[in-house]
Formats: C-alpha cells, sequence, structure tokens
C-alpha cells in the first residue's frame, strides 16, 4: 500500500511537471510572430532597425519569463516535490 | 556573424542588472545568516545561465530579422524551445548537484525580467540626455 501511495506522489508530480511545460509552447509562438511582423516593420522602414530590434528584445526577454515560471515549477515538481511529499507521508503514517 | 551593437548594448545592461541583483541576493544571504559557498556557486551559474539565454536570444533576433516572416517565426521558435531546454538543463544541474543552493539557482533566472521592467525609466533618461545633446 505504502508503495503505491509513493507511486501515486512520483507519478502525480511528473504529471504535474509535463502539464506545467505546456506553458512553455507559448513563449515560442508568440516571440514568432513578433519577430514575424518586426521583419514586417523593418522591410517598411530599414532605417528604424535598431529601434524595432531593441522593443523585440525586450518583449521577447517578457514573453519568455511565462516559460521560466513553468520551468521552474516542472523543476521544483521532478526534484523538489516528491522527497518533500514522501516526507510528509512518512510523517503522516508514523 | 558577429554580434549586432543593439545586441552587445542589451546584454551588457541585463549583465549590469544581474550583477546587481546577484550581489543584492548575496548581501540578503549574508545578512540573514544563511551565506555559505553554495549560494554563490549557484547564483554564479545560474547568473551567467541568464545572460547567456539574453544573448543567445539577441543572436536569434538578429538572425531573424535578415530573413522573410514565416522563417524568422520558425527561427525564433526553435531558438526558443532550444533556449529553454538549455535552462531546464542548467537549472535541474543546479537543483540536484548539493553544491548549488536551491534558492540562488532559480531566482537569477527572473533577474532579466526585473531588468526589463526597470528599462523605460533609463530608456527615458537616454533619450531626454540625447536630446539635450544632440552632437555625442
Amino acid at each position: 500500500m505504502l508503495e503505491l501511495a509513493i507511486g501515486i506522489i512520483l507519478g502525480c508530480c511528473a504529471l504535474g511537471a509535463g502539464a506545467a511545460m505546456i506553458a512553455g509552447i507559448g513563449p515560442g509562438i508568440g516571440e514568432g510572430n513578433a519577430v514575424a511582423k518586426a521583419c514586417e516593420a523593418i522591410g517598411r522602414q530599414p532605417e528604424c532597425k535598431g529601434d524595432v530590434t531593441t522593443t523585440m528584445l525586450m518583449g521577447c526577454a517578457i514573453a519568455e519569463t511565462t516559460g521560466l515560471y513553468a520551468l521552474v515549477i516542472a523543476i521544483l515538481l521532478i526534484f523538489f516535490a516528491p522527497g518533500r511529499f514522501v516526507d510528509i507521508l512518512m510523517t503522516a503514517i508514523g | 556573424m558577429n554580434a549586432d551593437a543593439t545586441v552587445r548594448r542589451e546584454t551588457l545592461y541585463i549583465a549590469r542588472w544581474v550583477l546587481a541583483l546577484s550581489a543584492l541576493t548575496q548581501l540578503v544571504f549574508l545578512v540573514a545568516g544563511w551565506w555559505d559557498y553554495t549560494v554563490l556557486l549557484g547564483n554564479l551559474l545560474s547568473g551567467c545561465a541568464a545572460v547567456g539565454n539574453f544573448f543567445l536570444m539577441g543572436r536569434s533576433v538578429q538572425k531573424a530579422v535578415t530573413q522573410d516572416q514565416a522563417d524568422a517565426a520558425k527561427t525564433m521558435r526553435a531558438s526558443q524551445q532550444l533556449r529553454s531546454l538549455g535552462l531546464f538543463v542548467v537549472a535541474a544541474v543546479g537543483v540536484a548537484l548539493p553544491c548549488f543552493h536551491l534558492v540562488t539557482v532559480l531566482l537569477p533566472l527572473f533577474f532579466p525580467r526585473i531588468a526589463v521592467a526597470f528599462r523605460p525609466m533609463f530608456k527615458g533618461k537616454e533619450d531626454l540626455n540625447e536630446t539635450q545633446q544632440p552632437g555625442r
């Protein structure tokens, strides 16, 4: 029974980490769209290349933060949470 | 292909902020009495990863703006996935190995975001200086 409980904890943590990493797809798509539009803008006004690149870099850095949140949650669920949850389980059952 | 002047300038700006915020983190740990070598090592690992990630993003943007729209979107998507994978590996190494502190491995990954949040404040001052000293 204890092995089953630990297995469920590990499985749920892995599933949670996988689900969290779905958020990592969004920034890629967003950055892709932003850069595509920036290409269009630079094509229209090549003299604004520096300004457009700066703005886009900052925008991409902001967009990536969402992915980083997901990454941190996934890392914690994989490496940190299982041990903590198993400790709590062991304490609960004595 | 060399790094664009814009990419270099922005990376330097981010690096300065990461350095300042890392120093602040070390100070907080020192004052709280939790400081040991793992705090410093974790901060070094993650700070370098954060700045490197931003620089690689800049290089990808620099490459993407020379392509057509569809290729640029693909390039950025591929770059983002690879960089995320790289950050995952760095964070996993930092969390798994006992010589790195968990908090100082994860915290500096968000320092570039803080730097970007303060960017309009400094950008406004730069623009003002350029307007006042047009010959500079």
